[in-house]
């Protein structure tokens, strides 16, 4: 059976793309058929992160409009076999995605026996965020460990329980996760950022990972590889958890405290 | 036009739906429109977010008379100025019915009649006689709620109570004619009375509340107060006044 899960926030900026980057080549390296598919039409940014912007010829656009075949324009990843990205383009407008067309692309997936199908959503809650979401078997929804973060995901919870297409057809609802990303161990402390608990108790749902913040990202980012491959690195750490995870691997959470740093690291660390 | 042709879509031109929407009213002691306008501003500052571009209803009861229409344009105005949309006049005084067309509000329906300091305590005696007993058919089951009510979502529990057995986001809305009991977190408006039943109460288990109304009467908390913030909490009504006590303490 092909899952399909939705990796959403409704702010922006929180780490969606980062996450469905990782999260898909953490399944990927497990030995599962992923592909990730970016819904943000307009603002391509899932190739660069999976770094295969340079091979991107058609898109998730032309194949909703039947310029060219799903096989055309899955881009196979040069590291896991078993990994493929439908990249978005910058040309287009946002209405090019229909729920007919998105339906033809998941349901081909779905054909096809992907183990996974990662839906990285645009911020918002407009059309793109609404058809990211619409076919999801699970949703990771992304948040950062603040008010206006936290405000945000419980809209979008909302939406997940009324606006899907498992709860129009009482099919028992999409099943959801949190993901807390940036988290800063030192902020936290301090009061300047909410804890996981917090986040927790607010949004009344359990955490399937905690990503600290970290320089890593950027890097990774910068050099077109999913973070989760870096290696002695939390954040990389911290996702593949997540990943394990979302397999129902019980693992205890990590990376919520601020690391200890010796005499000599402190002296001359960054 | 192109644009239009566009939008010339094959289904119907339009939908019609009934729904019920939480209304505040507006009750007019004097049509002078600087009195008017200090009054709202003053209120509207301490909660700037809950007026905006809200819809209005306009109360004539207490003014008892008719005012001309001049007169209630410029009460109009005031109230626009302060950031408010009038959408109609309430039914039940008399001058509302005849001043309805010449404003082009509609009438709409009373939400709690308003009564002059007088007779309310009559309405208060009239209410405590002794009435028919029910049939176990006219009893209204409380509507139960088990999901969270997450921000921007709203459930209403017409005609009856409302048990909420899961937590209510910030930004959600939780509505009953009759009584709000919330066992989860209350973090967002809870309102209960919603068509002025002023005996309805709300209960919850851990209160955190944005807004609490009862019977039309409101108390939004844009800081909360310690000795009520995460603790078991209920409101009612003492005449006009909302009041706030811990559960079970
Ligand atoms: N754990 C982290 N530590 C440090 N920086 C991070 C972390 N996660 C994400 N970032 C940074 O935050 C920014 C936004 O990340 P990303 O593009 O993944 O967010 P998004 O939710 O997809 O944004 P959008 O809403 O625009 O699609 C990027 O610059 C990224 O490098
Ligand atoms: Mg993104």
């Amino acid at each position: 059976m092909t899952e399909i899960i939705v990796v959403t926030s409704g702010k922006g900026g929180v780490g969606k793309t980062t996450s469905s980057a990782s999260m898909a080549c953490g399944l990927a390296r497990r030995g599962k058929r992923v592909a990730v598919i970016d819904f943000d039409i307009g603002l391509r940014n899932l190739d660069l992160i999976m770094g295969c912007e340079r091979r991107v010829v058609y898109d998730f656009v032309n194949v909703i409009n039947g310029d060219c075949t799903l096989k055309q324009a899955l881009i196979k990843d040069k590291r896991f076999e078993t990994l493929h990205v439908l990249a978005a383009s910058q040309t287009r407008d946002k209405d090019a995605l229909t729920e007919e067309g998105v339906r033809r692309v998941l349901d081909e997936l779905t054909a096809e026996q992907f183990d996974y199908v990662i839906c990285d959503s645009p911020a918002g809650i407009e059309k793109g965020a609404h058809l990211a979401m619409y076919f999801a078997d699970r949703a990771v929804v992304v948040v950062n460990p603040e008010v206006s973060s936290v405000r945000d995901s419980d809209r979008i919870l909302g939406l997940l329980a009324s606006k899907t297409h498992r709860s129009a057809n009482g099919n028992g609802g999409v099943k959801e996760h949190l993901l807390l990303t940036r988290y800063n161990p030192r902020r936290v402390a301090n009061g300047e950022m909410m804890s996981v608990e917090d986040v927790k108790e607010i949004l009344g749902l359990d955490v399937i990972g905690v990503v600290p913040e970290s320089p890593d990202v950027l890097a990774a980012s910068n050099a077109g590889v999913p973070v989760i491959l870096t290696e002695a690195s939390d954040a990389a750490a911290a996702y593949d958890d997540a990943v394990g995870r979302l397999l129902g691997e019980e693992l205890p959470l990590r990376f919520l405290e601020e690391r200890k740093r010796g005499f000599f690291a402190r002296m001359f660390g960054g | 036009m192109t644009t239009q042709k566009a939008e010339a879509a094959p289904g119907p031109a339009i939908d019609i739906r009934f729904g019920q929407v939480g209304l505040i009213q507006v009750l007019i002691w004097t049509t002078d429109p600087g009195a008017i306008l200090d009054e709202l501003t003053g209120r509207v500052a301490t909660a700037p977010k809950f007026f905006q571009r809200t819809a209005v209803s306009l109360d004539l009861g207490p003014l008892g008379r008719e005012p001309a229409v001049a007169e209630m344009q410029g009460v109009l105005d005031a109230v626009r100025r302060a950031g408010m949309c009038p959408v109609g006049l309430a039914s039940g005084a008399a001058a509302a019915a005849a001043l309805s067309q010449p404003l082009d509000l509609p009438l709409l329906p009373p939400f709690r009649e308003f009564h002059p300091p007088a007779e309310a305590a009559d309405a208060r005696a009239r209410r405590e006689e002794p009435r028919p007993e029910l049939a176990a058919a006219d009893v209204m089951p409380a509507l139960l709620h088990q999901q969270p009510v997450r921000s921007g979502q709203q459930v209403y529990a017409r005609g009856r109570d409302l048990v909420v057995a899961a937590m209510v986001g910030a930004g959600a809305e939780v509505i009953a004619d009759g009584s709000v009991h919330v066992y989860g977190a209350l973090r967002g408006r809870v309102i209960a009375g919603a068509r002025g039943q002023s005996a309805a109460r709300v209960f919850c288990q851990d209160f955190h509340a944005e807004l609490v109304s009862i019977a039309g009467v409101f108390r939004v908390f844009e800081t909360l107060p310690a000795d009520l913030a995460g603790k078991p909490v209920q409101a009612w009504l003492d005449g006009d006044a909302l009041c706030f006590g811990r559960l079970g303490a």
